[in-house]
């Protein structure tokens, strides 16, 4: 099946954010069995045993009939999906060792997953940090000409690139303001890299207020890797600090403290009961957004059987 | 600084190399837009900076390294000045001579002089290199001489760091010879001996005859200790220990000289005598420089040992070794006599004994130093000879034969025995019994005042003469001898021919020409014939005060226990005569600071006395002995005191152009300043070496 994935790099040769984001999901989608989601109409989940504060109008009469016992119908909760997606566009995330960087794989990502939200009538949001001054916040909506103007702004996000080191938890404050108390779907798209510890300290404080968080973990191979060679000058993409050094004198210890952030980022989303998806940039952007569809439905099916208990 | 090899300082450029590495390494540096930096840099945001500066450290490391490589390779050195001679480089052969004598103790409060002589080896040791042929010789006297040059210069320097003052004068003009010998056999050119020394006067003992040939010796580069100054020193040079009855039976005067050897006046310099390491005579000395002057003390000597330590000490000066000098010193031993009376009598002072009786023992006291035995001819028999140091038969009628033959056996076993005559002496009854008693024949007597009267009679009398005053006897005697000169005789026995004995010598002589006392040895012993009496009978001499003397000095001389003056002629390294008795199965000798000889009965079986040898320190030597019950017993009558050879304590230096050479051109003076080259390339090694560990460390931690 993967070797039906479009590879990152041919995708950025696809011009048009709609495109990409059709041929993303239709590569995602084909060969599945069976469509995992469902329609927006009131299931019948289970049955219970009656107990007194019921509803009597929900209480199965045939059943009744059959084994002289109250039972009641149960159904699965019926609503609107509504998803915040979360764009990191900070200049970390222009990084790009080879193809596509952190934040064009992330607007394609973002930009499936739309496509496939506002196909399912769910509403969708878009908020992207990075450049404090240049922040673009799109409300939830799910016309479908709604899709137009969320692929207009992933696409001139990726034109423009990363900018500013606008902190992540900040981003995920405001987008905790703007969904309220309405559950909501809050997917983030970053790599995580401001300061590292407020952006893990900010998914608890979302996941605790009853919303839905999944969080794609973006990484260039390079960054996992560390693999040059020779005298080396790095600059970095938020500051202007820089080091000049052999870098195979400081591999070591730069995957020591990339693979310690790393194993705490997945240790805190998996306390907070957020999903957590560390993504390769080299991986096919429809591995990544199956990958999310499984998680999702897991998800989903494990709500399902909290909400019943 | 200069340097040996400057074309190597091109080699500094080569400093551009890590510059360049350095810069053109920036420049060249691939430039990666990285988004993980925090990773990179770690928890401390100074990382990047620390880098930079790591870097530069580097940079400079290696740029140093790149400098100190060269300036090694160009070998600099550096010239500094300092007194002491001008030594030059390379393939020679060197003797260096350093002074041990006991002068080098000499101290200014901080530093001794062999010290500076140490020091002054060792730099002349480092400035003739590796390539040179080096041999250490000590001056002291008898010190150990060197067969061979070296270059195991590591060896040499342990050699001069173990170098220790000896208690020997300086030997210099024999160390000079033995440095001779040893270059002589050299193949170099350039020999050199460089005389690290006091240059005093009394090492030369040879003046100014050259220690090597002409022409072909080396060339002579004294270094003088003292920069050609003479330094003060006391010292005592001289104690003698003596008798002196005016002060107790147990009095002694002792008699110091001190010298004053240096530039600086003396005053009121104390000066003690110890007695049994005790203090007990304290004075004070005034010497001008060069001056030396006898001091006397009167002591009396403890009780209960016939056996006294003497030391004197002056206060404490720079040289400390030569303000001690020791003796041993012992109460005289008691003679045991046997008077033969011939001719007693009931009025004392007509015996024939009174005289002499009073001369040995005087006012019959104890400390008279002799025991005295009286006795007739007819108890004579009865008496054990061998009890008896002297016998003295005075006027006794010839013997019998038998009686004779025992004293004549007693004589040759080592007795002494004096005869005088008198009337009851009858020649020709002596001839035909007593020849073995006699030096010489008796002939007849002779009465010098026969017939005369009054003033005639004093006019005719017989004087002495001539005597041996170079014999025991007479030693005590002044030139003109006051007390026996007067001495009247008015008959004497005169003399025949000589009798079996052997060394006969006539003593004394009277004005006649005829022989007064006679001596002879006969076996182990000696015969004595005194050719009048030993009372008033014929001559007055009795009663003169030469009497006293000569008759004490006779008795002790016949027993062979004379008065012994202490034996401080005994100098450091010399042997000491110990003697043995037939029972010692052992001796120790033990001196100050645990030298000493122990000596096992293989090496004093069948012998009466041996040599110690090891007096290597002055001081008092005691004597154990081991008798054959395995007992140890110490000897007091053989301990022994060592001195140290008062010639080595005027430390006056020779001048330069008195040294002892064959020709002027082999003495080249030390230069006042000398030049002398550091070579630096060693410490800049080192720092290279410690340069290439600080890069490596830098690198590690990068």
């Amino acid at each position: 099946m993967t070797s039906s994935f479009l590879d990152p790099k041919a995708l950025t040769q696809i011009s048009g954010m709609p495109l990409r984001a059709r041929i993303i999901v239709e590569g995602a989608l084909t060969g599945l069995h069976r469509a995992r989601l469902r329609g927006s109409s009131v299931e019948f989940a289970e049955h219970k045993e009656y107990a007194p504060g019921d509803e009597i109008r929900h209480i199965d009469w045939k059943a009744f009939a059959k084994v002289d016992r109250y039972y009641v119908k149960q159904f699965e909760q019926e609503s609107q999906l509504t998803a915040y997606l979360v764009l990191d566009a900070s200049a970390s995330m222009d990084f790009a060792s080879d193809g596509l960087s952190k934040l064009g794989y992330a607007t394609s990502l973002l930009a499936a997953l739309t496509y496939l939200l506002i196909k399912q009538r769910d509403r969708v949001g878009l908020c992207c940090f990075g450049d404090e001054r240049g922040e673009s916040y799109v409300p939830p909506r799910s016309r479908p000409a709604h899709l137009g103007d969320l692929f207009a702004v992933l696409e001139s996000l990726e034109r423009r690139g990363g900018r500013g080191a606008e902190s992540v938890s900040l981003a995920l404050d405001r987008v905790a303001e703007l969904a309220g108390r309405r559950r909501s779907l809050i997917v983030l798209a970053s790599d995580l890299l401001d300061d590292g510890k407020s952006a893990l300290s900010a998914l608890p404080r979302l996941a605790a207020r009853g919303h839905d968080v999944m969080v794609f973990h973006l990484l260039d191979p390079h960054e996992l890797e560390f693999p040059y060679r020779g005298l080396t000058r790095f600059d970095a993409l938020e500051d202007r600090r820089h080091l000049v050094v052999d870098p195979g004198a400081i591999r070591k210890r730069y995957l020591a403290r990339l693979s310690e952030f790393l194993e705490r980022a997945a240790q805190t989303c998996v306390d907070a009961g957020v999903v957590y998806q560390r993504v390769r940039t080299d991986q096919p952007v429809e591995r990544a957004l199956l990958d999310f569809l499984a998680a999702r439905l897991g998800r989903t099916t494990e709500n399902r059987r909290r909400w019943s208990s | 600084m200069e340097f040996l090899a400057p074309i190597m300082l091109l080699g500094a450029l080569g400093v551009a190399v890590p510059v360049a590495i350095h810069l053109f390494g920036r420049s060249r540096a691939k430039v990666v837009q990285f988004a993980a930096m925090e990773f990179l840099l770690g928890s401390q945001p100074q990382l990047a900076r620390r880098y930079r500066v790591r870097e530069l450290a580097l940079l400079l490391v290696r740029v140093l390294i790149c400098l100190a490589v060269a300036l090694a390779l160009s070998k600099p050195y550096a010239t500094c000045t300092s007194s002491g001679p001008e030594v030059s480089r390379g393939p020679q052969a060197a003797v260096i001579i350093i002074d041990d004598s006991f002068a080098v103790a000499w101290s200014d409060g901080d530093d001794t002089l062999l010290e500076r002589a140490k020091r002054e080896a060792l730099a002349i040791l480092d400035q003739l290199g590796p390539e040179a042929d080096v041999a250490i010789l000590r001056s002291a006297e008898d010190a150990p001489g060197v067969t061979e040059l070296s270059r195991d210069h590591l060896r040499l320097r342990d050699r001069i760091g173990d170098i220790e003052a000896s208690a020997r004068p300086a030997a210099t003009w024999t160390a000079l010879r033995r440095a001779g010998q040893l270059l002589a056999a050299s193949n170099h050119e350039q020999r050199t001996v460089f005389l690290i020394s006091l240059l005093a006067k009394s090492g030369f003992q040879h003046g100014d005859e050259p220690p090597w040939p002409a022409d072909t010796g080396p060339v002579l580069v004294p270094v003088g200790l003292t920069d050609g100054e003479v330094v003060d020193n006391l010292a005592v040079i001289d104690l003698a220990v003596e008798r002196d009855p005016a002060s107790g039976s147990r009095g002694v005067r002792v008699t110091v000289e001190v010298g004053n050897f240096g530039l600086t006046p003396a005053v009121d310099y104390g000066i003690g005598l110890r007695i049994e390491d005790r203090l007990v005579a304290r004075g004070q000395i005034a010497l001008r420089p060069g001056e030396r002057q006898v001091k006397q003390f009167l002591a009396t000597l403890p009780v209960g040992s016939r056996f006294a330590d003497i030391a004197v000490e002056l206060d404490p000066d720079p040289l400390l070794i030569d303000n001690r000098r020791f003796a041993r010193t012992e109460l005289r031993e008691e003679i045991r006599v046997l008077l033969v009376n011939g001719d007693p009598h009931t009025v004392r002072h007509d015996d024939e004994l009174f005289y002499i009786e009073s001369a040995l023992r005087p006012g019959d006291r104890g400390d008279s130093g002799a025991v005295l035995t009286i006795i007739t001819v007819d108890d004579l028999p009865s008496r054990k000879l061998a009890e008896f140091d002297v016998i003295v038969l005075a006027n006794v009628r010839a013997l019998r034969r038998k009686l004779v033959g025992e004293l004549a056996a007693w004589v040759e076993a080592g007795g002494g025995l004096i005869v005088s005559v008198g009337d009851n002496v009858d020649a020709d009854a002596y001839g035909q019994t007593m020849l073995p008693l006699l030096p010489q024949r008796l002939r007849d007597t002779f009465d010098a005042s026969y017939g005369a009267r009054g003033s005639e009679r004093a006019e005719r009398a017989l004087r002495l003469t001539k005597w041996e005053s170079d014999h025991p006897v007479f030693s005590v005697f002044t030139d003109d001898a006051p007390g026996l000169r007067e001495a009247r005789f008015d008959k004497i026995f005169l003399l025949g021919p000589t009798t079996r004995v052997t060394e006969r010598r006539v003593l004394a002589r009277y004005t006649n020409g005829a022989a007064a006392m006679v001596e002879a040895r006969s076996g182990a012993g000696r015969l004595m014939l005194f050719t009048s009496t030993l009372d008033r009978d014929w001559n007055d001499l009795v009663i003169h005060p030469g009497f006293l003397p000569l008759v004490q000095q006779s008795g002790r001389y016949l027993a062979r226990k004379q008065d012994q003056r202490s034996r401080n002629e005994l100098l450091v390294g010399r042997s000491a005569r110990v003697s043995v008795n037939p029972d010692d199965q052992r001796l120790e000798v033990r001196g100050p600071g645990g030298a000493g000889d122990i000596i096992d009965a293989d090496r004093l079986q069948g012998r009466a006395a041996v040599r110690v040898t090891d007096t290597p320190a002055p001081g008092l030597y005691r004597v154990w002995a081991t008798d054959e019950s395995g007992q140890v017993r110490r000897r007091a009558e053989s301990d022994f005191a060592v001195n140290i050879d008062p010639r080595g304590s005027d430390l006056a230096p020779l001048a330069l152009d008195e040294l002892p050479a064959s020709g002027r051109d082999e003495v080249r003076e030390p230069s006042a300043v000398r030049k002398r080259d550091i070579e630096l390339w060693h410490a800049i090694a080192a720092g290279l070496i410690m340069l290439l560990l600080f890069e490596s460390l830098l690198l590690l931690r990068r």
